[in-house]
C-alpha cells in the first residue's frame, strides 16, 4: 500500500534544470492557494527563467539576467489587509526583489575596499611605463600570490587572459579597481517576530567572503553582519530556526566540509562540527536543533546542536538530496533522502519509515503546501521533469504500521534496553530458587524431557499412519471440491480438500490443474498440498484468468447467466507422489465472462473482427 | 402494487425528508452550493469555511430534502463516516479547476464508497463538477475520468457541470436526483 497519490503531469513541455535553492513555495497572490516557483538555469539556448506553477501548470515565465542562486518568498510588512509576500532572487552580484511578479527593486552588497596588496599591484599595472611584455608578467605573478579568495572579480578576470589580452586591456583601462564587490553565496529567510504564517521575515544573504548579512524586508538597510567563523569559510546552504528579535540560530553548511553556527548577538559565527567528506545538503530539525547532513562518502548522520554526532547512516547509494517531510496531523517530521539510484527514502531518527521510487533519479525535492493541499512532495528529476506527490489523509508512519522497516543494526550508541521493574511474584519465586536449586532444577529437565518425548511419539505415530494411507492405495477418506468466485475475467477457484479419516493423514498429495491454455491462464497451477491432518480441512484459493486471445465476438454476446460451452470446462486433478494416475479428479464449468468486466480494448478488437467479417460477408 | 399506492408513496414521500450527505474537499463549493438551493431570500453568503457540519433543507420535485453539509477541511474528512449510515443520497462536490487536488478527491471518494456503511448500498450518488465557469475548469466527462466514476457498478451516479455562485446546472442534477430517490422508493414497496 503506497501512502501517496500520484498527480499526472503533462511532462512534455516541462524541462526544468535547477537547484534545490531554488524552489520556493509561496502564497503570492495572498489567497491560500500555494505557487510553486523555480528559478530555471535554462539549457543551451535556452537563458534562466523564473517559472511559476499552478499546481503542476505552468502559470508565468519570466526571463532572468543572470543564473539564480536562490528563490524565497516572504512577507515584507504586516498592514492589514496583507500585501501578498514579494519574491526574492538572488544572483552572484545581486539580488532581485519582485513585487507582484514585476521587478520592484535591485539590491547590491555594499561594496568594500581592495586589499593593500592587491591595490599595490594595481597602481604598478597602471603605471604606463610598465605597459610592456616584460613587467605584466611578473605582476600578474604577484596577482596570483594574494590568496585568491580575497581577489577582486577584476583581479580574477585579469589573470584569466593571455599575455596580448592583458596588454589590451590594461591600455583600455581608465580607471583603477579601488572597490570590491562582494558576491551572494546563498540566500535565506528568518522570521522577524512571530513564527505566524505571514509574519514579517528579513532576508538572510552569505556571501562568499563568508559573511552573513541580514536585510531589513522594507529598507533592505543592513541590521546585522557577523563574519561566519575566524577561520575562512564559505557559505552554500543556510538554514534559519527561531526568530530575528527574539532569539535566533543560523546554521550554514560551507565549502570547506563544515557546518558552521550563528546566533543572536553574536559578532563572529563558530564553528560547530567538521565532516569528513564534502556536504552534499543540510537541514535542521525544528524540533530539537539537531542538524541532518548528506556527505559525499554515502553516509547521512545527525548531529546535536552542540555539534555532538549523535548516529550515523551509510547509505546503498550517492545521496542527491534532502528535505524534510513534517507531517503535522501526525506530530512526525521524516528526513527525506534521494538517493543517485533512484530511490527516496523517508526516515524517522534513524528507522527508514517509506521508500519511493523515481524512475530517472531525483535531483532536487521540497515538500510543502501546494495549491491548497498541504502535504505535497514535489520532485524534479535528473531528466528535468516534474513530479508531484500528495500524501494520503489515512497514511500513517508509525513503527507498526505495514510496510514499514525496522531500524537497521542495532550497534553502539543505541538507547539502553527496558527492563521491568521486579514485581513482588518475582522476588518470591527469585527467593525460592535459592532455597532450593538443585531441585528445581532437576525437576524442570524431567519435565522438558518427557515433553520432548510426547512429542516426538505423536509425531512418529501420525507419520506411521499416513504410510499406511499409501500403502492401502485407495484414498476414500479424502474429498475435494470447488467452489468459484468472481465476475471474471479474473475467478477465484478455491479448492477444499478434506481429510474424513478419523485417524490418517494424508500426504505427499499435490493438485494439478488442466485448462484449455488458450482460454485460461491459472496463476498456480500446481499446488503442492502440506501433510493434511485427521479430520481437517484445507482451502486452496487460486487465480484463474479468462484469456481472450482471439477476440471472437461470439463470446461477448453470450448470455450472462448461460454456461460457457466447451471451452470453459477445468479440470483439477489431484495426484499423489509415486503414482501414475491421478487420485481423483473434478471437473469445473467456468461460468462466463459477464460483458460489464472485459477489458475495453479487447471489446473494441472484437467488434472490429465482427466489422471486418460483416464486411465480408 | 396498484396505481392508488403508488400515488400514495409519492404523496407520502413528499412529506418525509430524504437525507442527503454533501461531501467535498474543503474549498469545493458544498455550502454555496446549498445555499444557492435556497429561496433567494433566505440565501446567506458564505464566505467562511464550515467548521464540524451544517443542516440544510430544500425540495425538488415532490421530494423534501433534509441536506447535512460536512465540513471537507482533511483533519474533518474522518468524521464523514458518521453521517454514512442516515444518508439516502450522495452530493459530492468537485472543484473541476483545482486539477492538483483531483486524486485527493478520487480517494476520498474511495474511501466512502468502500465503507462498510456505504458498500453495496444502491444510493444515488450525485457529482457537481462545480466552478465550470473557472479558468482552465475541466468538463464533467473529464472530471468523471479523473475520479474513476465509471468504475462503481453499486451506486446509480450522475455528473454535471455547475457553478453554485449562479446556480446555474444545480436544478438539472438535483432532479436527477429526486427522480432515483422516487424510483428507489418504488421499488422497494
Amino acid at each position: 500500500m503506497t501512502r501517496w497519490l500520484d498527480v499526472e503531469v503533462g511532462n512534455d513541455d516541462i524541462e526544468i534544470n535547477t537547484l534545490p535553492s531554488n524552489l520556493a513555495l509561496v502564497d503570492l497572490h495572498n489567497d491560500n492557494e500555494y505557487k510553486l516557483l523555480i528559478g530555471d538555469l535554462g539549457k543551451g539556448e535556452e537563458g534562466p527563467k523564473l517559472k511559476v506553477f499552478r499546481g503542476a501548470m505552468q502559470l508565468l515565465d519570466l526571463p532572468l539576467p543572470d543564473l539564480p542562486l536562490g528563490v524565497v518568498g516572504f512577507y515584507a510588512s504586516d498592514t492589514v489587509p496583507r500585501i501578498p509576500p514579494v519574491v526574492a532572487v538572488a544572483f552572484s552580484s545581486c539580488i532581485y526583489i519582485y513585487k507582484n511578479m514585476k521587478l520592484f527593486y535591485k539590491y547590491y552588497l555594499p561594496s568594500i575596499d581592495l586589499s593593500t596588496s592587491e591595490s599595490e599591484i594595481w597602481k604598478q599595472i597602471m603605471d604606463p611605463q610598465n605597459h610592456n611584455e616584460e613587467v605584466i608578467p611578473i605582476l600578474t605573478e604577484n596577482l596570483k600570490a594574494v590568496p585568491h579568495k580575497v581577489l577582486s572579480a577584476e583581479s580574477r578576470n585579469f589573470l584569466s587572459m593571455t599575455l596580448d589580452q592583458q596588454l589590451e586591456y590594461v591600455e583600455q583601462m581608465t580607471e583603477m579597481p579601488s572597490r570590491k564587490i562582494p558576491e551572494v553565496a546563498c540566500i535565506t529567510t528568518l522570521k522577524m517576530h512571530s513564527i505566524e504564517r505571514q509574519s514579517v521575515s528579513c532576508l538572510v544573504v552569505g556571501t562568499e567572503d563568508g559573511e552573513v548579512i541580514v536585510l531589513d524586508p522594507h529598507t533592505f538597510h543592513q541590521l546585522s553582519i557577523a563574519k561566519l567563523c575566524a577561520i575562512k569559510r564559505t557559505p552554500y546552504q543556510m538554514v534559519t530556526t527561531g526568530l530575528y528579535n527574539v532569539d535566533y540560530r543560523i546554521t550554514v553548511a560551507t565549502r570547506e566540509k563544515s557546518v558552521c553556527v550563528l546566533k543572536r548577538d553574536w559578532s563572529e559565527g563558530r564553528l560547530l562540527f567538521a565532516t569528513d567528506e564534502h556536504i552534499v545538503a543540510l537541514e535542521v530539525m525544528p524540533t530539537d536543533h539537531s542538524v541532518l547532513v548528506i556527505c559525499c562518502d554515502n553516509t547521512l548522520s545527525c548531529y546535536s546542536k552542540k555539534g555532538k554526532r549523535q548516529w550515523s547512516l551509510s547509505l546503498e547509494h550517492r545521496p542527491v538530496a534532502l528535505t524534510l517531510v513534517p507531517v503535522v496531523a501526525l506530530g512526525v517530521t521524516l528526513a527525506a533522502v534521494a538517493l543517485a539510484s533512484g530511490h527516496v527514502h523517508l526516515y524517522d531518527a534513524k528507522a527508514r519509515r517509506d521508500t519511493m521510487f523515481v524512475k530517472d533519479a531525483a535531483s532536487v525535492m521540497k515538500f510543502g503546501q501546494l495549491g491548497q493541499e498541504e502535504h505535497v512532495f514535489i520532485t524534479i528529476t535528473k531528466s528535468g521533469n516534474l513530479m508531484v506527490k500528495i500524501l494520503k489523509r489515512t497514511a500513517d508512519f508509525n513503527a507498526h504500521a505495514a510496510s514499514v522497516e525496522s531500524a537497521l543494526t542495532p550497534g553502539a550508541g543505541t538507547k539502553p534496553w527496558f527492563i521491568p521493574k521486579k514485581s513482588k511474584l518475582f522476588l518470591e519465586q527469585s527467593v525460592r530458587e535459592r532455597e532450593n536449586p538443585r531441585a528445581m532444577h532437576q525437576k524442570f529437565q524431567q519435565e522438558l524431557n518427557s515433553l520432548r518425548l510426547v512429542c516426538a511419539r505423536s509425531l512418529l505415530q501420525a507419520h506411521e499412519r499416513a504410510d499406511n494411507c499409501v500403502a492401502a492405495g485407495a484414498l476414500n477418506a479424502v474429498r475435494l471440491a470447488a467452489e468459484v468466485e468472481g465476475l471474471g475475467p479474473v475467478f477465484r477457484v478455491t479448492l477444499i480438500l478434506e481429510n474424513t479419516s478419523p485417524d490418517k493423514a494424508a500426504i505427499g498429495l499435490a493438485i494439478l490443474f488442466h485448462v484449455p491454455p488458450a482460454n485460461y491462464k491459472v496463476s498456480n497451477p500446481y499446488i503442492k498440498v502440506p501433510l493434511l491432518p485427521p479430520n481437517a480441512k484445507l482451502q486452496f484459493p487460486t487465480k484463474v484468468e479468462e484469456i481472450f486471445e482471439d477476440a471472437n465476438p461470439d463470446v461477448f454476446f453470450r448470455t450472462v447467466t448461460g454456461e460457457g460451452g466447451e471451452r470453459s470446462l477445468v479440470k483439477i486433478l489431484l495426484v499423489k507422489e509415486g503414482r501414475t494416475s491421478p487420485v481423483l479428479a473434478a471437473t469445473v464449468l467456468m461460468p462466463p465472462t459477464d460483458p460489464m468486466m472485459l477489458p475495453y480494448e479487447k471489446m473494441q478488437q472484437g467488434f472490429e473482427n465482427m466489422a471486418l467479417e460483416a464486411m465480408e460477408a | 402494487m396498484g396505481l392508488l399506492d403508488k400515488l400514495s408513496v409519492w404523496l407520502g414521500r413528499g412529506r418525509t425528508e430524504v437525507t442527503v450527505l454533501v461531501l467535498g474537499l474543503d474549498n469545493s463549493g458544498k455550502s454555496t452550493l446549498l445555499d444557492a438551493l435556497r429561496p433567494p431570500e433566505q440565501r446567506v453568503h458564505h464566505s467562511q469555511p464550515t467548521v464540524g457540519q451544517q443542516q440544510d433543507h430544500f425540495q425538488s420535485s415532490g421530494v423534501s430534502f433534509s441536506a447535512w453539509d460536512v465540513s471537507g477541511a482533511p483533519r474533518h474528512r474522518a468524521l464523514w463516516e458518521r453521517h454514512y449510515r442516515r444518508a439516502h443520497a450522495v452530493i459530492f462536490v468537485v472543484d473541476s479547476a483545482d486539477h492538483l487536488r483531483l486524486v485527493v478527491a478520487r480517494e476520498e471518494l474511495e474511501l466512502m464508497l468502500a465503507h462498510p456503511d456505504m458498500f453495496g448500498r444502491r444510493l444515488p450518488l450525485l457529482v457537481f463538477a462545480n466552478k465550470c465557469d473557472a479558468n482552465h475548469a475541466l468538463a464533467p466527462m473529464q472530471v468523471a475520468a479523473a475520479l474513476g466514476l465509471e468504475r462503481i457498478t453499486d451506486k446509480p451516479w450522475h455528473i454535471c457541470a455547475s457553478n453554485a455562485l449562479s446556480g446555474a446546472g444545480l436544478t438539472d442534477g438535483i432532479a436527477w436526483l429526486a427522480r432515483q430517490i422516487r424510483d428507489l422508493h418504488i421499488q422497494h414497496h
